[in-house]
């Protein structure tokens, strides 16, 4: 017997829909185990780590490595091991990955919400009062979209660079001390971390584009010209009609930035260019036993492995959770 | 004249646009420093002899004779003047011309990113066309496993794996540029970089063992920089294959008796390129990025190391310039990825298809 695809089938109510689609694939549920779990790591760390202090103590001797300069394996007291900083500073790989899962997941909410937040505002208002506005907007939004963002990071490093104040030595060339900007503004940019910053300012162009194609596309259907026929004002239109309808891309690329840049983050950090990604500084002193003089990868698992893991399976866990909401929100064909 | 003329003139005419755009903003960016400041980049090097006062007058003139209270349109025409007469500033960091350092670093970057574009466009284009139609086989099964994991790995991350297996467990392919024989053999006066790309110039200079070797370090880097790349690619191309092998014309051409492989390879692989390539161009800006990772990670001497030497040091024209000349770099690979995307697909020559 055939089963009937019920007439009504679009008017279901919303959990039954996520029952019906979204909790099929398995991708898709993997990828809320995932992201819950670092949710869950992220908020009980003091739990789970409570040694807040990364760095191992110092009085800590071990029989065979007196001066503290060898990584040491997982033993009882250091979960996953060590690795040296510097000198009699050895690192708790466990702690750092556990705290860096707060540090990723700050970092991460505080880039993409306001990222979304602008180019949703521009790509949405542009594309609203339309007309030749909207191609200037455009324009130059394709235009912004050619600037990569490691260079964005550079650029706004040298902005906020303070003036060095003696003159001797390098032309000292500091922008936001002097600039007619008020002090309470030029203050909150000298403390604001520049990677964070310039990746707002670089990335919310597929944003504004994205937004931007499918306002255009809403703002001629019916439903809108019936709103506006009834007396809507152009605030009410955008907020309780055209945006609710337009938005289900963007929280697709929402939610695969939100991995993304944790993963840029630990890039930046890597070659050494800030963020403060824990784990991609526990990378970066893992590099001289990975690669490098004393480099044996299979004897040093516990440096890479585990930090390496962490990383990917944060990114992983977004990713499928942006495919299973594309796949929900767009369905497809093929 | 021809459609595809036309389109190439109108793509090369909107590279100025662009960077118009891009250099106004970050100029007036760099503008809000005091004009004090900023006339202390033409300060001599030897200033300690003069007094606060003779400094005060110095500065004075030096503001004067560059126009540094001038209104901002002044200053903006000035500065690009200079910028396309080719006089990009001098650095006090490098102590050099700043166009002429990015010139003599730019071959390695352009050698990685030529060779990385070479490998990842073709490959991946194909591994989603096969995959696509081998739906739901081995092939396929493997490739989407695969294209993920290679979508969350990070670019360094891949390169350090890499590195740490095929260079520092099996020493097959080496990081850096050339090993220490060619790179003696390159210091010469006898061999002439003709045009910057070790692969190319060991070739015309005569000396085939120098390109083996700048290919054999290139492997590494461009092997991890295309990883995430040809996943997406293949990701899309795969996509746009299951979409065109639905459309009508292929169940027309299938009943007219064309043979299958005809079919494939001859109508529907075509109209899937195009689309592979936008979402590449797309991506430009993404692989200067990539390059620049990777630069650093394989210790290649691309514009990275210039940048690297800028991180905490204030130096404005070097900062100015070097993203100037990524946002040409980035402009000019989208130019060329546009181009090939409508040599390819007659309908993006005039604008009849929104990309």
């Amino acid at each position: 017997m055939q089963r009937v695809t019920p007439v009504n089938q679009k008017f279901e109510p919303q959990p039954v829909a996520l029952q019906r689609h979204f909790f099929r694939r398995w991708q898709n549920v993997f990828a809320l185990i995932l992201v819950l779990f670092f949710v869950l790591v992220a908020l009980a760390a003091d739990v789970l780590a409570p040694n807040q202090d990364i760095f191992w103590p110092s009085d800590l001797q071990w029989a065979d490595d007196p001066l503290g300069a060898l990584p040491h394996p997982p033993n009882r007291q250091t979960l996953l091991g060590t690795v040296v900083a510097r000198m009699h500073r050895q690192v708790d790989i466990y702690t750092v990955l556990v705290h860096g899962t707060r540090s990723a997941f700050r970092f991460s909410l505080m880039v993409v919400l306001p990222t979304a937040f602008i180019g949703i505002l521009v790509g949405a208002l542009s594309a609203f009062f339309g007309g030749v506005l909207n191609m200037a907007v455009l324009r130059v939004i394709d235009a912004l979209m050619a600037l990569p963002v490691i260079v964005g990071v550079f650029f706004i490093n040298q902005l906020l660079l303070y003036s060095k104040g003696d003159a001797s030595v390098i032309p000292t060339i500091g922008v936001i001390r002097h600039a007619p900007i008020a002090p309470w503004l030029s203050s909150l940019l000298e403390r604001v971390d520049p990677v964070m910053l310039a990746l707002v300012l670089f990335s919310w162009m597929p944003y504004a584009r994205l937004t931007n194609t499918m306002v255009l596309r809403t703002r001629q259907t019916d439903y809108v010209e019936a709103a506006r026929a009834l007396g809507a004002n152009s605030g009410r239109l955008l907020w309780n009609h055209v945006l609710p309808n337009s938005i289900s891309p963007t929280i697709i690329l929402l939610a695969r930035d939100l991995g993304g840049m944790v993963v840029l983050q630990a890039t930046l950090t890597f070659i050494g260019l800030g963020g403060g990604s824990d784990w991609g500084w526990v990378l970066a002193i893992s590099r001289n036993w990975m690669v490098g003089t004393f480099a044996d990868l299979v004897a040093h698992w516990w440096l890479f492995l585990p930090p390496i893991l962490a990383l990917v399976m944060f990114g992983v866990s977004w990713n499928l959770l942006g495919d299973g909401l594309n796949d929900w929100l767009n369905p497809r064909g093929a | 004249m021809p459609p595809l003329l036309s389109f190439f003139l109108r793509r090369i005419l909107s590279i100025p646009i662009s960077l118009l755009i891009i250099t106004a903003i970050l100029y007036s960016f760099m503008m809000m420093t005091p004009a004090e400041e900023r006339a202390s980049l033409y300060f001599p090097a030897n200033m300690a002899h003069m007094t606060e006062e003779q400094m005060v007058r110095y500065t004075e003139l030096i503001i004067e004779r560059h126009h540094l209270r001038a209104p901002f349109p002044v200053q903006y025409g000035e500065w690009l003047i200079h910028l396309v007469s080719g006089d990009w500033g001098w650095s006090p960091t490098l102590q050099g011309d700043v166009l002429a350092y990015l010139l003599r670093r730019t071959s390695v970057t352009i050698e990685l990113t030529l060779y990385t574009l070479l490998f990842f466009i073709p490959l991946g284009v194909l591994s989603g066309v096969l995959s696509a139609l081998h739906r739901g086989q081995r092939f396929d099964r493997i490739f989407r496993g695969t294209s993920f994991t290679a979508t969350s790995l990070p670019p360094f991350v891949a390169a350090l794996l890499l590195m740490a297996f095929f260079y520092v467990s099996l020493h097959w392919f080496p990081p850096e540029r050339l090993g220490i024989q060619s790179s003696l053999m390159v210091g010469t006066d006898q061999f002439i970089p003709y045009t910057g790309l070790m692969t190319l110039d060991g070739l015309l200079n005569g000396r085939p063992e120098i390109s083996l070797d700048a290919l054999r370090h290139l492997v590494l880097p461009v092997v991890s920089l295309s990883l995430f790349y040809w996943a997406t690619l293949g990701r899309v191309a795969r996509v746009t294959m299951l979409e065109e092998l639905n459309k009508e014309y292929v169940i027309a051409a299938r009943a007219r008796g064309i043979p299958e492989r005809r079919v494939i390879w001859r109508h529907v692989f075509r109209n899937v390129l195009a689309p592979s390539l936008t979402s590449s161009a797309l991506m430009a800006a993404s692989l200067f990025t990539g390059a620049f990772v990777i630069e650093r990670v394989f210790n290649l001497k691309g514009i990275s190391e210039m940048a690297m030497s800028l991180i905490s040091v204030p130096d404005a024209p070097a900062c100015l310039g070097f993203a100037i000349y990524s946002v040409i770099i980035v402009l000019v690979i989208m130019l060329v990825l546009d181009t090939a995307q409508a040599m390819l697909d007659p309908r993006l020559r005039q604008g009849l298809l929104s990309t």
